[in-house]
């Protein structure tokens, strides 16, 4: 029997980006919250501190950041035929777990998305006719616009510190910067990083195409910063240890750098680490949430009431923690009705490898996560996709993160996978070799979902979730036209050798692409294809709001942190300003 | 209690082993930095021997264009040519590492918090461990952070100072102005006297 706690108005579920974000908004308001997070206490100092910090098998390979599989995995299969089976190491994806959320192994790429992206099926219809896209798939408008969150993208740039460069103000084009961004109120808050060699190559090259490169926005700070928060950052020193690690330098802009300081010392909040939360209870009604149940790290099960539940998990936690309180109806891919787990998606990553000869010297070890050149030419809608047979795209980008000894050996097609001929082609091409990334946008289809799995359990007995996923046709297609794009810029570069890898199916769990898993819990104007509103609040239980990348409808051609940050503070508005003086559905249903 | 650094080890042989014969352009910098380039107590002349070439030559170039301001180097680094600038710096860098020249007077408590702030940083003042840049006890990362273990504990802290008041502000990214505002005068004393203590054993230029 749950030992009941003290009522408290807010539950914040997951202290990760959103969590401290929004507790801290709340808590700053005079409401009382809880802060439930399932992991550790974790600091700048003491537990990001070299040279622990750079242990490159602990934390690359062995992934100590992340969710701890042998306790709760997620299970993965690529077609509703066949059975799902659990990931027991992460590797095309790694949640993160603790305090700080995933956004302490982040590499602080700090993107926009376009004002195109939000409303993507009717200004795809708009431009291409109604015929044109593949009858699966099931993108659609978010329900919010770039302009309504363009203050909010302000506000989150400016709690972060990001560096980088205008390129649209106020509509007016802006030399050095994106000319396909969409109009920004103010430049970033600092000025970008330094540009790496490769980005300087990347630069010229694509710059001679006729296209328009741009410094990658980071947030690995350029120089340092306060926040309006009062919080000090430093300056990043390109040790080439961003994603997969914590920064130990207070120079990537994580909770810790930029909110939890302040969220921790308000009275009105009170963390609790070592909490696993089952689920959200609801009273007989099914449409009011009245607290969490959680287990503790003793194994107590308690339960905490609360007014307001926010569950502010990683997407693909956010999607489970509804299915395992009955809050929405769960998608059927046989019928298409159901919509928790619904539009399940994520990035279609291709790479474009440059090899030169020996008198080029890289350097790819002097790096930040985010210091990277890239272009916008053929990202989301910026290019004619008329007789493509594809929408969206990716931005192209000489983004060399890191050169690290363990993981980071570009060697030419061809290369033997191990012994001598392998490691005479490390050795020759460690230093002279230029990656690009394409960061490909992924749409929503029919077959992609999430759902409760049927056999596998976590260690506290409760489903895991499923994933059921393949690259779409439509996302194929994109790989294929945008790698050969990254293609021609490796050999105006100069290259002596350039090896384009367009994404292809099937999609596996057995290979690092990235963590951008997004929807199964997704926004909207319409209830029966969206499971929260466009103010993250569930159409079925209003006292609860669902923050996550879960909410997008499908996701976009950049990094979906920064969109997540500007939704973040959207919500904070709407509950400050609207929500809690009067509680209740945001949008009738 | 008062807690003596004692100076317990004699200049090694292996170090003594690699000392060169100075060139003759080294009799200005002998004068005030020492005869085997180890530093000078009285004025807070730092240590150069041992300490990376990369180092030594960057600070030389700046003295000599003012983006470090100091009267006296900034007039003998502008009569520096090309090769004796190398020469010099090379010089010095291929010198073992000195014995500490201190005894430095440090309580045990200020040992305690300059070890604290050099191996972990501070977390309630957002100031990381020195030596995630100046490498396992600060014994310099030859291309970036020059090495502290062995430097004059009065050097260090007016280096310091001069970080946190803008005087000195010759590093990439103001790391140090950003790292030094955040050290108060206890902190900057227990810092600088804890690396003043250690033998470096370790040389820059590795």
């Amino acid at each position: 029997m749950a030992q009941r706690l003290k009522e408290v108005d807010v539950v914040v579920i997951g202290v990760g980006m959103v969590g401290s974000i929004l507790a801290k908004e709340l808590a700053a308001a005079g409401y009382k919250v809880v802060g439930l997070e399932r992991g550790t206490t974790r600091f700048t100092v003491p537990e990001f501190q070299s040279p622990g910090i750079h242990d490159e098998l602990r934390f690359d390979v062995r992934k100590a950041l992340m969710q701890d599989n042998t306790r709760e995995p997620v299970t993965f299969r690529n077609h509703s035929s066949e059975t799902g089976l659990p990931i027991r190491r992460w590797e095309s994806f790694l949640p993160g777990t603790g305090l700080g959320g995933s956004m302490v192994h982040w590499n602080g790429q700090t993107f926009r998305f376009q004002a195109n992206d939000f409303q993507l099926a009717t200004r795809t219809r708009e431009r291409y006719g109604k015929g044109f896209l593949d009858p699966d798939l099931t993108i659609q408008d978010w329900g919010v616009t770039y302009d309504e969150l363009e203050p909010h993208y302000d506000r989150f740039e400016y709690l972060l510190g990001t560096s980088g460069k205008a390129g649209n103000l106020k509509g007016q084009i802006q030399p050095g910067g994106d000319p396909h961004e969409s109009p920004r109120s103010r430049d970033y808050p600092t000025p970008p990083q330094k540009e790496h060699y490769s980005g300087a190559l990347f630069r010229k090259a694509a710059s001679s195409l006729g296209h328009h490169p741009f410094p990658q926005p980071s947030s690995n700070l350029s120089q340092p910063y306060t926040n309006p928060e009062g919080l000090k950052m430093n300056t990043c020193v390109f040790c080439g240890f961003c994603e997969r690690y914590a920064c130990e330098h207070y120079a990537k802009s994580t909770p810790q750098t930029f909110i939890l300081p302040v969220l921790l010392a308000n009275s009105n909040f009170e963390l609790r680490t070592g909490c696993q939360v089952q689920r959200i209870n609801l009273d007989s009604s099914k449409k009011r949430a009245t607290g969490v149940t959680y287990i503790d790290n003793a194994g107590r099960e308690l339960e905490q009431p609360a007014s307001l539940v926010i569950t502010c998990l990683f997407a693909i936690n956010n999607i489970r923690m509804l299915l395992l309180s009955g809050i929405g109806k769960p998608y059927d891919p046989a019928t298409g009705k159901g919509v928790v787990g619904r539009n399940y998606a994520y990035q279609t990553m291709s790479t474009v490898a440059s090899f030169f000869d020996a008198d080029v010297i890289i350097n790819p070890f002097m790096a930040s996560g985010a210091s990277g050149t890239m272009i916008n030419d053929f990202a989301g809608d910026n290019f004619d996709h008329s007789g493509l047979g594809f929408i969206g795209g990716a931005f192209i980008g000489a983004v060399n993160t890191n050169g690290r000894p363990i993981q980071y050996h570009p060697t030419p097609p061809g290369t033997p996978t191990w012994g001598k001929g392998w490691k005479d082609a490390v050795v020759k091409h460690y230093n002279h070799t230029v990656m690009f990334s394409l960061h490909g946008s992924s749409v929503s289809q029919k077959q992609n979902y999430a759902d409760l799995d049927p056999t596998y359990k976590d260690a506290w007995g409760q489903p895991l979730l499923r994933i059921t996923f393949d690259f779409p046709k439509n996302d194929l297609k994109m790989a294929e036209y945008v790698t050969a794009r990254g293609v021609e810029i490796g050999k105006a570069m100069g290259a002596k050798q350039v090896a384009g890898s367009p994404r292809k199916g099937p999609y596996t769990t057995q290979q690092y692409q990235t963590t951008h898993n997004t929807g199964g819990t997704v926004m909207g104007n319409d209830p029966s294809t969206s499971v929260v509103n466009r103010y993250l609040q569930s159409w079925d239980v209003p006292n609860v709001f669902v923050i996550g990348a879960s909410a997008y409808p499908q996701n976009a051609s950049w990094n979906p942190t920064g969109t997540l940050g500007a939704l973040t503070y959207w919500v904070a508005d709407a509950l400050k300003s609207k929500y809690l003086k009067n509680p209740g559905h945001l949008v009738s249903p | 209690m008062k807690y003596v650094l004692a100076t317990l080890i004699v200049l090694g042989a292996s170090g003594a082993a690699g000392a060169g014969t100075p060139p003759p352009e080294a009799a200005t910098c002998q004068a005030c930095h020492g005869v085997h380039g180890e530093g000078v107590l009285d004025g807070g002349k730092p240590r150069l021997a041992g300490q990376s070439a990369h180092y030594l030559d960057k600070q030389l170039r700046d003295f000599a264009s003012g983006a470090r301001d100091n009267a006296i180097m900034g007039a003998i680094a502008k009569g520096l040519n090309d090769q004796t600038r190398s020469k010099l710096v090379e010089f010095y860098a291929s010198l073992p590492v000195p014995v500490p020249l201190e005894h430095t007077s440090a309580t045990a408590a200020q040992v305690g918090r300059g070890h604290q702030l050099a191996i972990e940083g501070a977390e309630g003042k957002r100031v990381q461990a020195c030596n995630n840049c100046h490498g396992p006890d600060g014994s310099g990362v030859a291309l970036s952070a020059p090495a502290l273990a062995g430097q004059l504990a009065t050097y260090l802290a007016a280096q310091l100072k001069s970080w946190q008041q803008g005087g000195r502000k010759n590093d990439a990214g103001n790391l140090m102005s950003s790292v030094a505002s955040k050290l108060d005068d206890a902190d900057i004393a227990a810092v600088s006297s804890y690396y003043a203590g250690l033998s470096a054993s370790t040389s820059a230029s590795h």
